[in-house]
This record gives C-alpha cells, structure tokens and sequence, in this order.
C-alpha cells in the first residue's frame, strides 16, 4: 500500500530517480512543499507535470521582469538618489563684512548690468515682423509692442523632382532676415520651377509668359534670396504651409505689414 | 542499526542557486557602477578649462557657499550664455526653469513664449557643487543629436509631370493630422534635454509617450551594461525633462537648428 504513494520519477521523466523511502516532498526540487494537496496532486501525473511547468515558466517570467524592470527603471532612481557632493551654504557673516567679499560682489553686480543692458538692446523699438512657419501665423510689432497678427501661408517643405535629376526644396528660410526692398503692384517673374511644376515647357528666360501680373497682390517686401512677403488669391489657403518658400498674407494684413515695415526693419522667421 | 539517510541536492538545485547567486551578483555589482557614474561625472565636471579658479588672483572659497552671492553668479552665468547666442542670426532656446517659462530666441528678439507645465533635473544638476555647474551653463549648450516621434523637417517628394496633361494641383495639405510630438536634444557636454508634450488624454499619445521613453532607457541601459561588462564605470549624462503642450513642443523642435544651442537658468 505504502508503495502506492511513492512516485517514480523514472516513470514520469524517464530522467530522475527517487529511492523506495524519499517521498515526493524530499523529491529536492524546489516545488518540494510536503503537504498533502501536493502529495495528492503528485499521484495525478500529467496534472503535475503540467502544473510544474507552469509554475517554471511563470517564475521564468517574473525573474526577467524583475530584471527589465531593474535595468530600466529601478537603476536610474538608485543613479538620481546616489550621494552627490552639495555645495554647503554656510552664509558667514564675518565673511560678508570683509572687503574681498564686496568687492567680489561688486565685480559681479557691474557685470550683470553690463549684461543686462546689452541684452535689452537686441530687442529694437523699431518695427519688426516674427514669422511662425510651423502654425503659418504672422506677429507684428512696434515700439516693442504686437500691433497685428493673423494668419499667413509659408513654405510647402515640397520637393520638386525632376527625371533628369534637377530638385527644389519649397521651404521659408528660418532666422533673421531684414526689409530688402518694398514694392507697389508687383508683378511675378516665373521662375523656371513653375513651368516644370506644371509639365511645361521652361520659356527662354525675357519670355513675356514668364511675367504675370495681380497674382501677387497690392504689396510685396523682399526679404533676400528672392524670397517675398507678399498678397495672394489663395486666401482659402491662409493658416497652410503651400507656398513656394515666399510668406503669403491677406490684403488687409499685407497693407499694414507694408505700412509700418521699412527697408532695414527685421524679419524673424522660426 | 539505523542511520540517517543522506540528503541528497538535486543537480538542479545546485543550478537553480548558482544562477540566483550570478543574478544577484551582477544586478548589485550593475548597481554600484551604476551609482558612482553621477559622481564620477560631477569629477569630469570640475575638471574642465574655466571651472579651476585662476590662481594668480585667488578668490576666497567661502564666497561659493554664499547664497546671495551664488543666485548673482546664476543670474550672470545664464545672462553670459543668452548674450554669446543673441550675437548670431540663428535661433536659440532659453529653458527658464526658475519661472517655468521656456523662449525661442533670435538675435536677442523673444519670438515664441510658452509655459513649463512641469519638469524634472538631474540631482547632479541640482545639489551639484554650483561652481561647475554655473561654468558650465555660462555657455551656451550646443546640440550634438537629436532623437524625436516627429520628423524635424517633413518634405514630401513629388516628381515633376512630364507635360500638362499629367499636371494635378496641388491638393490642400490636411493640417487635421495631430501627432505626439516628444523629442530629446543630446548636448554636446553630454547633458541631455527632454522635452515631451504635456496632452496624454488619448490612448496615442500615452502609447507614444511610453515607446519613446522605453527606447531612450533601453538604449542608455544597453551602453552602460556595456561599459560595466568592461569593468567600467558607465557614462552618467545629466538630464532636463520638460512637460509642454504639444503645439510648443512642435513649434521648438523644429525651429531649433540641427546644431542648434540651448541656455539654461536654474
């Protein structure tokens, strides 16, 4: 009877094996938790076995859980609270009533003014335009205060490609840039891409296909490179990056950028 | 007579221990590396040209563990890094962690606002010994990589029509598309700014959140397991996270150029 409950192991793996006296609980695996439920279970092989891998493969898992986790997450905490050398603020007094000290802090304060004052310079009370290429928005200011913004059109980020290798990036140029020129009624000199743009032919360059008038609208303020601020008949649209590199604005717009803006006034593109 | 039978240990006990105790002993000794790197970095720090006080006009050292004289070396330090960037045409980014707020720049002209919702700084960065810090930050921190879930500069390709016939307008660009926008800026001096959109309330954008964070960690993790197996001790690169909204944070990364710097005021 007593052989009943021994298990062999041999039987079940064809691996191990256990001696007449070891019972299932010194088996010495580290499943090996003497109760009778287990000892019960052992005698349902298949279930055991089954049960036993489970058990494996999910210790399997949390042990590499465990360590991702460890790598990942629980290092760099360690790494942020490990001891760093803190500068002590001890505040001394006697210290602070000493010559060296002031005059150290007056070679200080003189510099931050310096700095302070050549900082406030760069932002000039002149006019000046801030162009946002990404949300297509224009700002303009005057005195150092906004006096208009709206909507405006900037570089499509398109890449014109032809068969015989020739491309060109329509993209608004970022930076600081400046009034080059101003211009009433302007008319658009078409330049070689917006033939190939349209499959055709590229005219000889005095053509007069090339020039084409009212496209442009009232105004245009060339800001170098023959980049152009300047009206549009695509006012649907304004607020979307499809230009040609060129900053299209609305009428009304366009009139007041063109009013307060002068040659030499800044052109801030991001 | 009886005798007590002998226990035996299973092979795979002896397996099972054995592998514990590697684990154990790898994951500690990962660990210690791991926790001397912030120190061993505050070190390199120190040692760089401009930190060493001058010794022909020596100052007394008690000055640096003054508070009001420290926030003024701040202020001129963060004042000294805006100006050597104001001088070029580029654009700049100003991170302003003292009043949360976070400028693009242009020749000293603020031409984009926006506020910090919240952010996180290496300790090193912030219990550090000033002296080397404010050194370090009294130049402007140049970008060396870039790493983003949004292309710096999303150009579209279209090939020419070959005649009018083939010509097709241009159709209007469908600006409805919103995409999570996170991105870290690895800096030259090994300082590294993150900067992650603050809007997670759909499941796209925690899920963009969590791959981006994911990947930068197992890349960093895999370098230092690297330097560790070497018997070295891994490369500590200091950090600032910010939280933005997403249109800012877009707006910023692709403004900045590839190169581009970045001042830091604490």
């Amino acid at each position: 009877m007593g052989d009943d409950k021994i298990l062999n192991e041999e039987q079940l793996s064809g691996t191990e094996k256990t001696t007449e006296n070891q019972t299932p609980g010194e088996k010495g695996d580290i499943t090996s938790i003497n109760t009778p439920f287990l000892s019960k279970l052992r005698l349902n092989v298949k279930l055991f076995l089954l049960l036993r891998t489970v058990f494996f493969f999910f210790i399997t898992i949390i042990t590499a859980l465990f360590i991702i986790i460890f790598f990942l997450f629980i290092v760099p905490i360690l790494q942020e609270n490990a001891s760093v050398k803190k500068t002590e603020i001890a505040n001394n007094k006697d210290f602070k009533k000493g010559a060296d000290y002031k005059k150290q802090v007056g070679l200080l304060t003189k510099d931050i003014q310096r700095l302070t004052r050549k900082y406030n310079t760069y932002t000039s009370g002149l006019s000046y335009i801030v162009i946002n290429t990404t949300d297509n928005r224009f700002f303009l200011y005057k005195n150092k205060k906004l006096i208009r913004e709206g909507f405006c059109s900037t570089g499509s980020l398109m890449m014109l490609k032809t068969e015989k290798g020739k491309a060109w990036v329509f993209k608004t140029p970022r930076g600081k840039r400046w009034i080059q020129g101003k211009i009433t009624n302007p008319s658009w000199r078409r330049p070689d891409w917006s033939f190939i743009e349209e499959g055709s032919p590229v005219p000889s360059k005095d053509d007069p296909s090339r020039y084409e008038s009212g496209v442009l609208g009232d105004y245009a303020l060339g800001i170098g490179d023959g980049f152009l601020i300047h009206g549009t008949i695509y006012k649907r649209f304004l607020g979307m990056p499809v230009t040609h590199g060129c900053v299209r604005l609305n009428d009304e717009d366009l009139e007041v950028v063109y009013n307060t803006l002068n040659i030499g006034s800044k052109v801030y593109i991001f | 007579m009886e005798t007590e039978p002998i226990k035996k240990v299973s092979g795979g006990k002896i397996t099972f221990i054995t592998l514990i105790c590697i684990i154990s002993a790898a994951l500690i000794y990962y660990s210690i590396m791991s926790m001397m790197s912030p120190e061993r970095e505050l070190s390199r720090l120190k040692s760089l040209p401009g930190v060493i006080t001058d010794e022909k006009n020596p100052v007394d050292q008690r000055i640096f563990t003054d508070s009001a004289y420290l926030k003024m070396l701040r202020q001129k330090s963060f004042l000294q890094s805006r100006s050597l960037m104001a001088e070029t045409d580029s654009i700049y980014f100003i991170v302003n962690l003292s009043d949360s707020t976070a400028n693009l720049e242009i020749s000293g002209v603020s031409v984009h606002e926006t506020k910090i919702k919240s952010f996180r700084i290496s300790s090193i960065l912030m219990k550090g010994d000033e002296y080397p810090i404010l050194t370090m930050f009294s130049t402007p921190l140049t970008i060396a990589n870039s790493f983003a879930t949004i292309k710096k500069e999303p150009v579209m390709i279209k090939m020419a029509p070959k005649d009018t016939s083939e010509y097709k307008p241009d159709v209007m660009p469908d600006t409805s598309i919103v995409e999570p926008v996170n991105f870290k800026l690895e800096m030259t001096n090994g300082i590294i700014l993150y900067v992650y959109q603050e809007e997670k309330e759909k499941a796209a954008d925690r899920i963009s959140f969590r791959r981006f964070d994911i990947s930068d960690r197992v890349t960093d993790t895999w370098n230092s397991v690297k330097s560790v197996a070497q018997f070295k001790i891994p490369q500590y690169h200091p950090f600032i996270k910010l939280i933005i909204p997403r249109s800012d944070a877009k707006i910023i990364y692709r403004a900045l150029p590839k190169k581009g710097q970045i001042a830091v005021y604490r």
